[in-house]
């Protein structure tokens, strides 16, 4: 009798332990039906569902020229500007490529920026198969998010149960100044791609 | 009739209930299934193009309410500031409108071309080519206010690779016939 009643306490406990197992390792919801990773280096193509992307390089700036209506216009920053080049292929259809995001390696996140959405060749980009385009996507961030970041993109705002392309954009050097090494003071987003 | 008896017809019936509930599962369990999936299943067709009918050229068919002709398929060669081996193309259609409804009957209505592999192309933004004639594309069609009778005349413009030019059809698909949608067949099809 007692025997039986402690092996009744053990059970118990062990269901209590898998119980909790369960509930601590349950994944949530957003997880499970959140973005589908397709995982790649800069210089690697990625490969998500609907789309194709490829990064080539990046530049960082101190001020970006832009073109504003035949007028040139100079965009100065308290951080760091952050300018991508990637190229995107459209898969079986048509579609159009329209968020980028940049991951820091504190997990700030920082969206495209919109001082230039005037501008030819940023996103949305509206892609056919079988006719790449390049684009450039650019950020402006805070120095000390630009090493070890990852690079998303996806077709839609809710990519959810779509994929979404993370492209590890490894180290980057900071230079005495506390920029990223590399920086230029200048970049011209007049120059064609 | 002893007790020993009664509780022994009584366990028979049981075991027999027992087995036709088992049973019945087996019918109950997909049934259910199917209930709950139908209106899932029903939107996903609704919003994709599977079942290709094919159309003849020169050919008009009853779709959506209205009967569709492919008028012409061209390309126009030979534009500067385009991607490199990059070819516009223009698909013409000639409507009869049959059922005027067409906010409800061509709801979400998709010209695209396919080529022999399966690629669609959807129109593009990127080239527009000014013309004369009166014209509409699918989406303007449905807001012009036209009356059954009607014919319209609607373009599309495409940008396609040179080298998938050869195999493109183009096909249309409208919210009130999906799953389904026309493929035309060319001249030398």
């Amino acid at each position: 009798m007692m025997m039986r009643k402690s092996a009744n306490t053990i059970l118990l406990l062990v269901a209590v332990a898998f119980c909790y197992g369960l509930q601590v390792s349950k994944p949530r919801y957003g997880d499970l039906i959140g973005p589908i990773p397709a995982r790649g280096k800069l210089g690697d193509t990625v490969v998500g569902r609907g789309f194709e992307v490829h990064a080539e390089k990046i530049e960082f700036a101190r001020k970006l020229t832009v073109d504003q209506y035949g007028q040139s216009k100079v965009l100065t920053t308290g951080g760091v500007w952050a300018v991508v080049t990637v190229e995107f292929a459209a898969r079986a259809q048509s579609t159009v490529v329209s968020v980028a995001s940049w991951r820091g390696p504190t997990g700030l996140t920082y969206d495209q920026t919109e001082r230039l959405s005037f501008m030819n060749g940023l996103l949305p980009v509206a892609l056919d198969p079988g006719l790449p385009r390049k684009a450039r996507l650019i950020f402006e961030l805070r120095p000390d998010e630009v090493s070890n970041a990852t690079l998303l993109v996806s077709e839609k705002l809710v990519a959810a149960l779509d994929s979404q392309a993370e492209i590890s954009l490894g180290p980057v050097t900071v230079a005495a100044d506390g920029l990223p090494a590399g920086t230029v003071d200048m970049l011209d987003m007049a120059q064609p791609l | 009739m002893t007790a020993e008896v009664l509780d022994q017809e009584r366990r028979v019936g049981e075991r027999k209930w027992r087995r036709r509930s088992l049973w019945s599962l087996v019918l109950l369990i997909p049934l259910a299934l199917g209930v709950e999936a139908y209106d899932s299943v029903k939107a996903l067709l609704g919003d994709n193009d599977l079942f290709a009918r094919r159309v003849a050229w020169g050919q008009s068919t009853h779709f959506g309410g209205s009967d569709w002709k492919l008028t012409d398929l061209r390309g126009a060669f030979g534009m500067s500031n385009l991607p490199p081996d990059s070819v516009p193309v223009l698909a013409d259609f000639q409507v009869k409108v049959g059922d005027p409804d067409l906010q409800h009957l061509w709801l979400g209505c998709k010209v695209m071309l396919i080529d022999k592999d399966g690629r669609r192309w959807s129109p593009t933004s990127i080239v527009s080519l000014k013309t004369t004639d009166k014209v509409e594309t699918c989406v303007s069609a449905i807001f012009s206010g036209a009356k059954s009778g009607d014919t319209l005349n609607l373009r599309e413009t495409f940008l396609v690779p040179k080298e998938a030019t050869k195999s493109i059809r183009p096909a249309v698909s409208v919210a009130g016939e999906r799953p389904r949608f026309l493929l035309f067949q060319l001249e030398k099809d």
